[in-house]
């Protein structure tokens, strides 16, 4: 858990993995804290403009986030440039690409060994819910080994696609970090498609038959602020 | 016994237009040649002679081995049909082995001092089905983590792959045990 | 080297020592110590994908490499099996995913050779379009992830450039940039428009001068050459014996292109060159490829210039194997079962039959076997990744560390299609 000093700057910082549920930053009711000082808006505007990718490129996604870093869809240019192969020096996880059961342990590994605070994109379908495969050695998706914050589908994504969703998430770095549920994964920050009726696919992924009380998965009014 | 491969034609040596060049560096072997779908011919033999017939076909002229592999044609019997495919460089030419193994007795002789290049494809077939190599330099597993107890593509393994599973299992409680406070989670 | 006094400095004593000199020196090198076990991987910017080397070294050379591969196994053949032989058609393109129509057509040329399905030649005159384009963007990510790993991070640059240019062209043509799955049994799924092909003759026209571009930043550049000549140098009987087939055998001086041994698609038809290297290193195997991708480009035009003349369908009306038209399937009861069949039973007759195609990384065969059934039977992928990481711990043993880059980027296997 997230502690303070007396100036209400976050010390001890917990990756956002909890709400911060003491002290003057508590949650509030809409779920996201709110600034006590200027310095911390400070290095929060830091933060969202320089997330540095940890590109865990693990197969076809792999070579579209190459693509993205590349000359057409500069990642440089939102200050994602310095794309570190070493977890120690990244807050941005982008996993692209599919895991299997044998790399899981080494994909888990990774995520530990960064730094807080961290978010993870997990890039593709592969590694948003295991893809077009339904076989024994794939991952059904990473957000069973790790927390997710946002998810982007495509198989794989155009880079743009994975910028579109790369600024929200950006934004909501600014503001202290994206909502996270009780397991740590985000809630959906990006749905495109506000109108579209609910179906049974619309059901909380972690929690299907609602016995577990996580919540509206699709907030219908995405609050970036 | 090949009761599987009804378009194969039988096609014995001395009608053919004029004999394969490798037939005669083959003499003294008992083998079954017969031509696949796809015009290649193809060679079956029993266990026994399987590593002469490779020798010989070596000699001939095959040096390159292009793949090992099996078919599972579970549930008939016999089970496995071992194929090697090999390639001739020099006269352009493909040929097909293939080797029936039946269930619980599935180990065959190892190609890997003729062709070091088939290593691995061995490696990958007891992976993938168990069929053991026999006098091979380094036997285990390719592409499944080393502890894993499955040989997967075998007909009666399933697609999606067999949960609970005893490795994933424990993994799977040792990762929940550290992030997720609820007992009773779904996932 | 020398001292302000002129004399030696102390560097200079060190890297002269003569031995003998100094007998303590000379028993025992206190500098061998224990062997290191080194895990490169499976994530490191250098692997070309999830590959783990447990290397052990003697400081800064290699004493053996033991590759562990496996961390992209999906099971692939397995999902054949499951699925059909329809539905693996995306699957394929993600085998060596830098490449994706060239997997696709390899497997519908086995699955052709299986059901003795013959296809229309404006089919094959596209395909060999396709193949090219494919080969030219594999070799495009060859150069540019060699570069970046050597150090050379603008060739990256470069040749993503040019890539960008290929993915608009296949964007307009197939509707996805990578991972087209455009290829079906019989043919290709819609023809190439004049816009299309408008795109692809500006591209081929400007894409000599891109690669003398990176010609000129490589292969006279003598970091470049330091760093692949003399490396990895495999003879001809070891190539062989070792499975290599693609730039890697042909870099060791056999003379094997499965494009003229073998033809498919009518490759006899088109005039191009195979280029053949002599030492068989590194470096020789980058000028093969090198060359490759010009090669490619001249097919490439060839194809598209047959394309003006050659007309007819890109693909069969074999309601067995094939989906028939939209319109039709919602006007006509018959269209209407066809598609059910095509979809949930497509058989193709009892036998096994295999295909191997010249890819960018070697040959690419697929190993298909039917049962008569309309779930397959068997499914296997020859990988040329697979043989070609075979090959690394004998080509290894005894260099230096930092060789082992040049070695992994010379041998450029893609880990999709080595594990499946």
């Amino acid at each position: 858990m997230g502690s303070l000093d007396q100036s209400g700057l976050r010390t001890k910082s917990d990756g956002g993995l909890r709400p911060v549920s003491d002290g003057p930053m508590a949650a509030d009711a809409s779920g996201s804290g709110f600034f006590a000082t200027r310095a911390d808006w400070l290095v929060n505007w830091g933060r969202k403009n320089s997330l540095w990718p940890m590109p865990l490129g693990l197969s076809c996604c792999g070579i579209e986030l190459m693509a993205m870093i590349g000359p057409k869809f500069d990642l440089a240019r939102f200050g994602a440039e310095a794309a570190r192969f070493t977890p120690r020096q990244c807050d941005l996880l982008i996993v692209a690409g599919t895991l299997t059961w044998k790399m899981a342990t080494a994909a888990r590994t990774i995520y530990d060994q960064m730094p807080d605070p961290k978010w993870v994109i997990a890039m593709g379908v592969c590694s948003s819910s295991g893809g077009m495969y339904d076989s024994y050695a794939v991952v059904q998706g990473i957000d069973s080994i790790m927390p997710v914050d946002v998810y982007v589908p495509g198989c794989p994504p155009r880079p743009d696609a994975v910028i579109e969703r790369e600024a929200p998430l950006a934004k909501l770095v600014g503001a202290g970090g994206p909502e996270r549920d009780e397991r740590g994964t985000g809630k959906l920050i990006f749905q495109p498609n506000h109108g579209i009726a609910r179906g049974v696919l619309d059901k909380h992924p972690h929690d299907p038959k609602g016995k577990l009380g996580l919540g509206d998965p699709l907030p219908r009014k995405t609050e970036i602020k | 016994m090949t009761s599987n491969e009804t378009r194969e034609t039988s096609a014995p040596a001395d009608s053919a237009p004029a004999a394969p060049r490798w037939a005669a560096a083959l003499s003294g072997l008992e083998y079954k040649q017969l031509v696949g779908a796809d015009g290649m011919a193809t060679l079956e033999v029993a266990r026994e002679q399987l590593h002469a017939l490779l020798a010989a076909l070596k000699r001939a002229g095959f040096a390159q081995c292009t793949l090992v592999s099996a078919v599972d044609h579970y549930p008939k019997a016999p089970r496995f049909a071992l194929t090697h495919q090999l390639l001739s460089l020099e006269h352009n030419e493909r040929i097909r082995v293939r080797c029936w193994l039946r269930e619980g007795d599935e180990h065959a002789p190892s190609c890997a001092d003729l062709w070091p290049g088939a290593n691995w494809s061995e490696r990958e077939c007891f992976d993938m089905f168990g069929i053991r190599f026999d006098a091979h330099p380094d036997l285990r597993r390719l592409l499944l983590p080393q502890g894993y107890d499955h040989h997967p593509l075998r007909k009666e393994f399933p697609h999606a792959g067999i949960e609970p599973d005893r490795l994933y299992r424990q993994w799977d409680k040792q990762r929940r045990a550290g992030w997720n406070a609820e007992e009773g989670a779904t996932r | 080297m020398s001292g302000a006094q002129g004399g030696p400095t102390l560097t200079r004593q060190v890297f002269e020592y003569t031995p003998g000199t100094r007998p303590e020196l000379d028993h025992d090198d206190p500098l061998h110590g224990e062997l290191l076990k080194l895990n490169m991987g499976p994530q490191h910017p250098a692997t070309h994908g999830v590959l783990r080397l447990a290397v052990t070294l003697d400081g800064e050379q290699i004493v053996d490499v033991d590759p562990d591969v496996g961390f992209l196994h999906r099971g692939k053949e397995k999902s054949c099996e499951s699925l059909g032989w329809h539905k693996f058609f995306p699957h394929t393109d993600r085998l060596d995913y830098v490449q994706p129509l060239m997997n696709n057509i390899g497997y519908a040329l086995a699955l052709e050779k299986l059901g003795g399905i013959e296809v229309p030649p404006r089919a094959k005159v596209v395909r060999v379009l396709l193949m090219e384009l494919s080969r030219i963007m594999a070799h495009l990510i060859y150069i540019g992830t060699l570069g970046i790993d050597l150090g050379a991070v603008t060739i990256f640059f470069y040749s993503f450039r040019q890539r960008e240019e290929l993915y608009r062209i296949v964007d307009a043509y197939t509707g996805h940039r990578m991972n087209n799955t455009y290829v079906r049994i019989g043919g290709v799924y819609a023809d190439v428009d004049d816009k299309v092909a408008a795109m692809i003759e500006k591209f081929l026209a400007d894409f000599p001068a891109a690669l003398d571009e990176i010609d000129a930043m490589l292969t006279r550049n003598r970091i470049w050459y330091d760093r692949n000549r003399g490396i990895g140098i495999i003879s001809k009987e070891d190539a062989v014996a070792m499975s290599l087939t693609g730039p890697t055998l042909r870099g060791s001086g056999v003379n094997w292109d499965l494009r003229r041994a073998q033809p498919y698609s009518g490759y006899e038809e088109y005039d191009f060159d195979v280029p053949v290297g002599s030492v068989g290193d590194c470096y020789d195997r980058y000028l093969v490829r090198m060359t490759e991708m010009r090669e490619a480009a001249k097919i490439a035009k060839q194809a598209l210039d047959k394309l003006k003349s050659v007309k007819g369908d890109v693909l069969i009306e074999d309601r067995r194997y094939v989906l028939p038209p939209k319109d039709l399937v919602h006007s006509s009861m018959e269209e209407l079962i066809f598609q059910f069949k095509v979809v949930t039973d497509m058989r193709l007759p009892r036998g096994e039959a295999y295909h191997g195609i010249e890819s960018s990384k070697g040959e690419l065969g697929f190993f298909v076997a039917s049962d008569g059934t309309s779930k397959p039977l068997r499914c296997h992928i020859r990988a040329p990744g697979l043989m070609n990481i075979q090959a690394l711990p004998m080509l290894a043993k005894g260099r230096l560390f930092s060789d082992m880059v040049s070695l992994i980027g010379s041998m450029d296997f893609v880990m999709g299609e080595v594990d499946r």
